[in-house]
């Protein structure tokens, strides 16, 4: 019994030393001004404002760039998905000379040490003529979700009975009809537990945003934020405030499909 | 976008002019497939394909070439192709700095690695024994970390450390260690490294942990009746029952978190640009000061080899069963 208390009682420990960044990132950002630059103990906030909001909200670059960060990754997501599930069914449907090889393909892909093609594929974006322009950081967040998408959506695939499909050409649909009305609906999970892997890989993404963007109007917002600070020092509600906002999206995901990221990584890493 | 939409081109309009007929899809040769079944796979597989040949096979080859030229803002810009045989590899090899930060860059992964995949499995047997209110709170907790996005999460720790009103100095005078007041957490490169590490394993152990207890749960019950009938102590039946079940998945948890705490490079440089004095510069850090800062593209191309090889190093073991295993199962 004192086992079971003391056991819980460490886990609640634990879960503070979690929590505790989040916490303190949302009440610095509540928090006025002055109650930050004192050495008072403030572990709980004394007055609320939303002063820190609105300057993170306001500053310059930070719509330019949240903007920015959406686009690049929302697009780049959706080609990854795209692409990777026309792969994904070739790959888990159907037989045909050299499909081991593909698979091949895309595990090793998987494995693609992408901070060391940093060099490579800044001079090939150079030659291109995309340095400094949004596209190059959509291609790059492309081919870096595209095999983990391809591997991932292959097991959800391989997870769906082809029986259904089957019975469904039996009742009159066509290949296509029976794939739209039968497996497509029912990868409707793994499509968004795929999708939200992707998109927080692209949203975090940080060195290639740095190296092949130069131009302030064009940042993503995780440069914006790493500049934001040198810039204004001492401002760090405003720094947490942008930092809340940066979260929140991610945050919402990751609470609706909390369960199946495990499984979508797990998969997607190793497993076939 | 052009280059999205040239792939984008390349993909067959999905087969809505499928033929009608019911070509079994796993190729059962029942009935003969038309020519348009027989390339279908391919055309499918054909942007996928295309995307990772250019996107990444290329590069990788591109790598290696550019390791072997000279190649700085000079060559870059008049288009010379300057063969200097294995010198950028002498260079960085020879440079005694280089070393130090290879060193410092495989224990610093070292390190966090094993901090983490041990707090990751702690917090997963954890897990197992406390109420599920608790488990509730403790999975929120993990999901807020894991959530945070990572230069968001460096800005709030430099913020947490910070030297003036960081509230971890604050706290710490409070509770009597005076010596805190103004204490600077970012003035050697180890105590930098420190902090970037905590920030690390902090947001990797909610993967690690859910992982595993994912692991856990799936260890039948049984066995731990079995154990308990045997006697067996809290070390014994973790020994007997639950450790050889989480073997594998504590493999393939490491061999992750090797791959993605090597390459660390947005926390590093969102803290201090991998200062002080280049103390906390790791081997991504300084492929970008290299390659991007000083445009030195051949040198850089050589440390990325390097970092490949390093890695494949550590990796090794794994990397062979893996493959082998992979085999099997294609």
């Amino acid at each position: 019994m004192a086992k079971k208390v003391a056991a819980n009682a460490v886990a609640l420990v634990v879960a503070l030393f979690f929590a505790f960044p989040t916490y303190w990132m949302v009440t610095s950002a509540l928090k006025p001004r002055v109650d930050m630059l004192t050495s008072g103990y403030d572990l709980v906030p004394f007055s609320v404002t939303g002063a820190n909001f609105a300057t993170a909200w306001n500053k310059a670059g930070f719509l330019d760039s949240l903007a920015n960060s959406l686009l690049v990754t929302l697009s780049a997501v959706l080609a990854a998905l795209v692409v990777g599930l026309l792969a994904a069914v070739a790959l888990s449907r159907m037989r045909f000379r050299g499909r081991k090889g593909f698979v091949m393909v895309m595990l090793v892909a998987q494995m693609a040490p992408f901070e060391a093609l940093l060099i490579p594929i800044f001079l090939m974006m150079r030659d291109l003529d995309l340095l400094d322009r949004l596209p190059v950081l959509t291609l790059v967040y492309f081919a870096v979700t595209l095999p983990f998408c391809a591997w991932t959506l292959r097991g959800f695939v391989n997870g769906i009975p082809l029986e259904l499909e089957e019975a469904a050409m039996v009742d009159g649909c066509g290949r296509w009809g029976a794939f739209r009305r039968v497996t497509l609906p029912l990868l409707g999970p793994g499509l968004v537990a795929t999708s939200v892997f992707a998109f927080v890989t692209a949203w975090n993404e940080f060195l290639y945003a740095l190296s092949l963007v130069n131009d302030q109007a064009k940042q993503t917002l995780p440069v914006w934020l790493s500049s934001f600070q040198s810039q204004f020092g001492t401002d760090w509600g405003g720094a947490m405030a942008a930092s809340a906002l940066f979260t929140l999206p991610v945050l919402v995901f990751f609470l609706i499909v909390q369960r199946k990221m495990v499984t979508g990584v797990t998969a997607g890493a190793v497993k076939g | 976008m052009t280059a999205v939409d040239t792939t984008d081109a390349a993909v067959p309009t999905t087969p809505s002019s499928a033929p009608r007929r019911a070509a079994r899809p796993d190729g059962a040769p029942r009935r003969r497939g038309s020519a348009f079944d027989r390339v279908l796979p391919y055309l499918l597989l054909a942007p996928a394909v295309v995307a990772i040949l250019w996107l990444i096979g290329w590069p990788v080859l591109s790598v290696l070439v550019t390791s072997f030229r000279r190649l700085n803002l000079r060559e870059l810009t008049r288009g010379q192709v300057v063969w200097t045989g294995f010198d950028n590899y002498a260079q960085i090899l020879g440079d005694p700095g280089f070393w130090t930060i290879a060193l410092r860059t495989v224990v610093f992964t070292a390190l966090v690695v094993a901090a983490s995949v041990v707090a990751g499995l702690l917090i997963a047997l954890l897990m197992r024994q406390v109420n599920p209110v608790v488990r509730i709170a403790l999975q929120v907790a993990m999901l807020l970390a894991w959530a945070m996005p990572l230069v968001a999460a460096t800005t709030v720790y430099q913020w947490i450390f910070d030297q003036q009103y960081g509230i971890l100095n604050k706290t710490l005078v409070k509770v009597g260690f005076d010596g805190f007041a103004g204490f600077s957490w970012f003035s050697t490169g180890t105590s930098t490294l420190g902090v970037i590490g905590l920030l690390i394993v902090w947001q990797a152990v909610p993967f690690l942990a859910f992982s595993l207890y994912a692991g856990v749960i799936g260890i039948p019950k049984d066995q731990y009746e079995a154990a308990g009938m045997d006697g067996a102590s809290a070390w014994q039946t973790f020994r007997a029952v639950t450790w050889p079940e989480l073997r594998p998945l504590m493999t393939m948890v490491t061999f992750l978190s090797l791959l993605w705490d090597f390459k660390v490079f947005a926390q590093i440089w969102a803290m201090r640009k991998g200062g002080p004095d280049g103390g906390s510069t790791t081997l991504p850090v300084y492929q970008y000061l290299e390659g991007i800062s000083q445009s030195h593209f051949g040198v850089a191309a050589a440390v990325s080899v390097v970092m490949v090889l390093l890695l494949a190093l550590l990796t090794f073991q794994y990397l062979r069963r893996l493959v082998g295993s992979q085999e099997g199962a294609l």
